[in-house]
């Protein structure tokens, strides 16, 4: 016999793991801490690369100046003010990735929390049914 | 206007209904539209225009996420410009990466606006998509905006550059570098683009979250208000005034495209039918789930005609909602008696 209250519970369950269950049954995996770190580690490496990709722009664009003045340049000071932003850019990325991260780690809990009553919903109407059965 | 409503049930329906099949075909004509937009602009390879060549791009992207559109344009982009000038190529290979490692990568759903302003400038209606995210997201938006803006200007003065540069030696290839950079930066046109857009997004955001009525109507007026003026400021500081009919006449359009957007709410986070299957021990099942729609009730207008007798009709229920005005019209009435 067909179970309409258990087909409404199985569909509204499965349309969420085919939809943003996915993503949250995938965080789930970790726990918040790792998984906080582990996006900002990803955060700060996307950055350092665009980071890089800038200053090679830069440098090939004041290449000719750059190759004029190879030798009177102050390295220190140049390297120091690269150093500085690169800090910068790096803390603002991982500061921001540490507070949207730990966000959606947190809603996805909340909606993941919901997933498992029903999960645990479903389970007792499996029970249910069987007991039926058996008697 | 009544029949605009059901009009708009009726198209609302069809969509619920079909959407199936719609989206996929939605999908392909705007990666149509923008492949021979790319084609038609910056097509140096003549292997990439043949119409089998498109309409398997078209077709690829009708059937995947929005994020593999965005990388076929890209990709289509780079391979024309590989084909007249390699360097060059690389060169904006590097600032596409810029874009994704500082910023598309944390938001991929807006990944496809830095793809639609491109391609909206050379239809001449880039208006719309400020307008559109002052409807349908936050100010946050005005970043992907102002990275559209900017990957547009930077292909126009790559694609500027491109037919001047013929030789090919490494000299001339860093001049035509120094060059792209200095007039990238210096374009004023983009900076002030940028700004108005932004200004543009802001002013919609607010006010069609003002608790008026057609705010969202008066949102878009007043967006498409700031970027007439806006740009009309622009293109007379920069001496540009043979811009400014484009402009009204691309704001207008774009005004009237957004309005329609908005008037089917056709928002494009969008959830129509859902198919799942899932089994249990004894059935596999396939289920189609049809979202219950809440419609037309929100927008209902009651028109009062001949508002006294509708009152005094109405006094004999306790209709705790027109309390207000039944008291106020009698205060009237009584008035009126007194005059008398």
């Amino acid at each position: 016999m067909l179970n309409n209250d258990k087909i409404r519970l199985m569909t509204k369950l499965a349309l969420y793991e085919s939809k943003t269950g996915k993503e949250d049954i995938r965080l789930s995996k970790y726990y918040k801490p790792d998984y906080v770190r582990y996006q900002v580690i990803k955060s700060i490496i996307s950055a350092t690369i665009g980071y890089a990709l800038i200053l090679a722009l830069i440098m090939l664009y004041k290449s000719e100046y750059l190759i004029k003045n190879a030798v009177k340049l102050d390295y220190k000071t140049i390297g120091l003010y690269l150093l500085g932003f690169y800090i910068i850019i790096v803390a603002i990325y991982g500061l921001s990735s540490i507070v949207i991260y730990s966000r959606k780690y947190d809603i996805s809990r909340k909606k993941l929390g919901r997933y498992y009553k029903l999960l645990k919903r479903l389970e007792k109407m499996y029970g249910d049914e069987t007991t039926d059965s058996k008697v | 206007m009544m029949s605009l409503l059901v009009f708009r049930e009726q198209v609302k329906n069809f969509y619920h209904r079909y959407d199936i099949y719609i989206i996929p075909v939605v999908k392909f004509l705007f990666a149509l539209v923008t492949i021979v937009t790319i084609n038609k602009e910056i097509g140096y390879d003549a292997r990439l225009k043949s119409l089998p060549v498109i309409l398997a791009l078209s077709l690829l992207c009708a059937f995947t996420p929005s994020a593999v559109m965005v990388l076929v344009a890209a990709l289509l982009v780079l391979i024309h410009i590989f084909f007249i000038s390699p360097i060059i190529s690389a060169i904006v290979l590097v600032f596409l990466m810029i874009i994704y490692f500082l910023y598309a990568r944390f938001t991929p759903n807006l990944g496809y606006i830095i793809l639609a302003i491109p391609i909206l400038y050379y239809l001449k209606i880039p208006y719309t998509i400020p307008l559109l995210l002052g409807i349908i997201s936050t100010p946050v938006a005005i970043v992907p905006t102002a990275c559209g803006v900017l990957v547009y200007y930077v292909f126009q003065v790559i694609n500027s550059a491109i037919s001047v540069q013929v030789n090919k030696s490494v000299d001339d290839i860093l001049q035509l570098y120094t060059n792209i950079i200095d007039s990238v930066i210096g374009n004023k046109q983009m900076v002030m683009s940028i700004v108005i857009f932004a200004l543009m997004l802001i002013v919609v955001y607010y006010v069609r979250r003002m608790r008026v009525d057609y705010a969202f109507e008066i949102a878009i007026g007043a967006g498409a208000l700031t970027s007439i003026l806006g740009f009309l400021i622009s293109d007379l500081i920069l001496d540009k005034a043979e811009q400014i009919l484009a402009m009204i006449l691309g704001t207008i359009v774009s005004a009237f495209i957004v309005f329609i957007v908005q008037f089917f709410q056709l928002t494009l986070d969008y959830s129509g039918v859902e198919h799942v299957q899932f089994e249990d021990d004894v059935y596999y099942y396939y289920v189609k789930a049809i979202p219950k729609m809440t419609v037309t009730t929100p927008q209902m207008k009651v028109k009062h005609i001949n508002v006294k007798n509708a009152v005094r009709g109405m006094s004999k229920f306790d209709n705790r909602h027109n309390n207000d005005h039944i008291d106020i019209d009698y205060d009237i009435d009584l008035d009126n008696d007194d005059d008398n």
